[in-house]
């Protein structure tokens, strides 16, 4: 019965209350337009912050799902003195299949920037040294041709494998396969296109060269100096292996083989696709927040309008309240009138900002292929966030309109 | 007239409306007392803009907690009795000044009130519609309703059975009027 009631009396100040907003269509709307910019800010946040999350989940699962990746870096985390240098090579890369359980397969990789050329064109892109563990570990797959082979790297043979972005742009409309390609001015046979791994984060997966290990050792000008110095490592593990013990026996066979005493700086650092997850969880999260912390200002803004229209009706509508007074209306009554004016306000330009919101991620996602997606808890929460707006700022003048003296108010003009 | 009114409170002495001691309730019993014992009238209708004579009428039964049909067919049955059968759906912008004074009255007597409390009710009124409105007044008088007017017109105080002259704030003459004017 009182509940019955309380959705009648809110019913009849909705009807009151579009009534007023109808009255000062024009103020309504503009007030409304301030709550619907600050709606349309916060969402279009929340699902660019969301659609970076996504984003770096999609690069860390297309680097390969059970993975780790080891660098010749000094492990900064750790604290110690700073003057080693990092170290990495093959036979560290070695040791680790043999030693640590669960590895599937190792690649060690060397990387260049390398000039491609054919007789038409030329073309910079990312050139990789890989071994056949590449393609295991990383789940790369050709389109056409073949991958890089155990052979290939025995004899450092000049063959090169394009991805599909080098080889749309090198070749067009022709078949790179059996194709020759200068690479940095020496020439190479293509014998594979990649299959599309698309673009994350703004980076194109599909730009880059694959050549055998041993090939890039001789070609490419790496910076490094010994004879098998390695510029990463990526390391496969068992999907059934807890990434993290694998870590644990990872770190201590490297350790082993370097020397390294407790309290020493490792002139290694070993991540696992976990950590980088997580890592950029948080990273994501905190750009996130900020972005949103950012938007809710407009909203902010957008509150103060509602709540100065709102002092604005109430002081213009004196004699109404008093009136209204007069006729029996309670402070109640009088106060829930204007929560639920404010409230309405709020909720249609929070619906309006949702709308454009959704519209406005919709182009975004289509001209920067970039993911932004607006879910239905979000959604739904940006309007309650509206009407929450509504009663927060439009609470101190409907207790204003409430306290208002019925005499007095009766008496104004 | 605020005081009778239920809109304030005295600072001194006691107030009995209906036996109530109205120094003694809620601001919200207060509201209860405006709503269901007494009907306003004012000099300026003070009917609310944009909104039609029934929607006005049926105000203050929002107020009173009954449900919208009841509202309306109560509201709609007050407004009947007024002779404003037709003009129901009309926003006060379209009515005369009479019309307007009149739904007012209708609104006022909506709720069933002990007490009609006008102020200076025909104040904006030309003087046959001032009559008019009087003789409406005196009709409800006969049917059983009490009705208190503040005028400042001595033709207008004619029309009472009971007349309290103040001057300066305070009670100078009250007793019954003689050579009443009646409704014709």
């Amino acid at each position: 019965m009182s509940l019955a009631r309380s959705i009648g009396g809110a019913a009849i100040n909705i009807g009151i209350a579009l009534t007023a907003l109808r009255t000062n269509l024009m103020r309504s709307i503009l007030t409304a337009l301030g709550v619907m910019i600050g709606v349309l800010a916060v969402v279009l946040a929340v699902a660019v912050g969301s659609g970076a999350q996504v984003s770096v989940e999609n690069t860390i699962n297309q680097l390969g799902s059970n993975m780790a990746l080891v660098f010749p870096q000094p492990d900064t985390e750790r604290d110690g003195p700073s003057r080693d240098v990092g170290k990495l090579t093959e036979r560290d890369a070695r040791a680790i299949e043999r030693s640590v359980p669960g590895v599937t397969a190792t690649a060690p990789q060397l990387r260049a920037s390398i000039q491609l050329s054919i007789p038409a064109r030329r073309l910079g892109t990312n050139g990789i040294a890989v071994t056949p563990g590449y393609a295991i570990v990383t789940n790369t797959e050709v389109e056409n041709g073949r991958m890089i082979a155990e052979a290939d790297v025995q004899s450092a043979a000049r063959v090169i494998v394009l991805g599909p972005t080098v080889a749309t742009k090198l070749f067009g409309n022709l078949e790179p396969v059996g194709q020759s390609v200068r690479v940095d001015k020496v020439p190479f046979r293509v014998i594979g296109v990649l299959a599309a791994k698309g673009s994350s984060l703004g980076t194109d997966n599909d730009d880059v060269a694959l050549v055998p290990l041993d090939t890039g050792r001789q070609r490419f000008s790496t910076g490094l100096t010994g004879p098998d110095d390695l510029a990463m490592l990526f390391v496969g593990f068992d999907p059934a292996i807890d990434l993290n013990d694998a870590k644990r026996d990872l770190v201590r066979v490297l350790r082993d083989r370097y020397r390294v005493r407790k309290g020493d700086v490792q002139p290694f650092t070993v991540r696992t696709t976990e950590e980088f997850q997580q890592q950029s969880a948080t990273v994501t999260g905190v750009f996130q927040a900020i972005l949103v912390a950012i938007a809710s200002i407009s909203l902010l803004v957008g509150g103060i309008g509602i709540m100065n229209i709102m002092l604005v009706s109430v002081t213009e509508r004196t004699r109404e309240i008093g009136l209204r007074m007069a006729l029996g209306a309670r402070r109640r009554d009088i106060r829930n009138q204007f929560l639920v004016e404010a409230a309405v306000l709020c909720m249609i330009g929070g619906l309006l900002g949702l709308i454009l919101a959704i519209t406005a991620a919709k182009i975004f996602e289509r001209v920067a292929e970039f993911p932004a997606p607006i879910g239905a808890p979000v959604a739904i929460g940006s309007i309650l966030f509206s009407a929450m707006i509504g009663l927060l700022f439009g609470g101190y003048p409907a207790i204003r309109a409430s306290r208002l003296s019925p005499i007095e108010a009766l008496r104004s003009e | 007239m605020n005081l009778i009114g239920a809109l304030d409170l005295p600072t001194r002495g006691q107030l009995l409306l209906d036996g109530i001691d109205l120094a003694s309730l809620s601001s919200d019993e207060l509201a209860a007392i405006r709503n269901r014992k007494i009907g306003f009238v004012f000099q300026q209708f003070n009917l609310l803009a944009r909104t039609s004579a029934l929607d006005n009428v049926a105000t203050p039964l929002i107020y009173s907690g009954l449900p919208a049909a009841e509202r309306r067919a109560r509201a709609a049955a007050t407004l009947e009795a007024m002779g404003l059968g037709e003009r129901m759906g009309h926003t006060p912008a379209k009515l005369s000044g009479g019309q307007q004074q009149r739904v007012a009255i209708a609104r006022a007597l909506v709720t069933d009130p002990l007490i009609l409390l006008a102020d200076e009710p025909t104040g904006a009124l030309d003087s046959a519609t001032s009559e008019d409105i009087m003789k409406l007044f005196c009709k409800l008088n006969d049917d059983g309703i009490t009705v208190i007017l503040v005028t400042h017109e001595p033709d207008i105080a004619q029309y009472a059975a009971r007349r309290v002259l103040f001057r300066d704030g305070k009670v100078v003459e009250d007793g019954p009027v003689r050579d009443r004017r009646r409704a014709a």
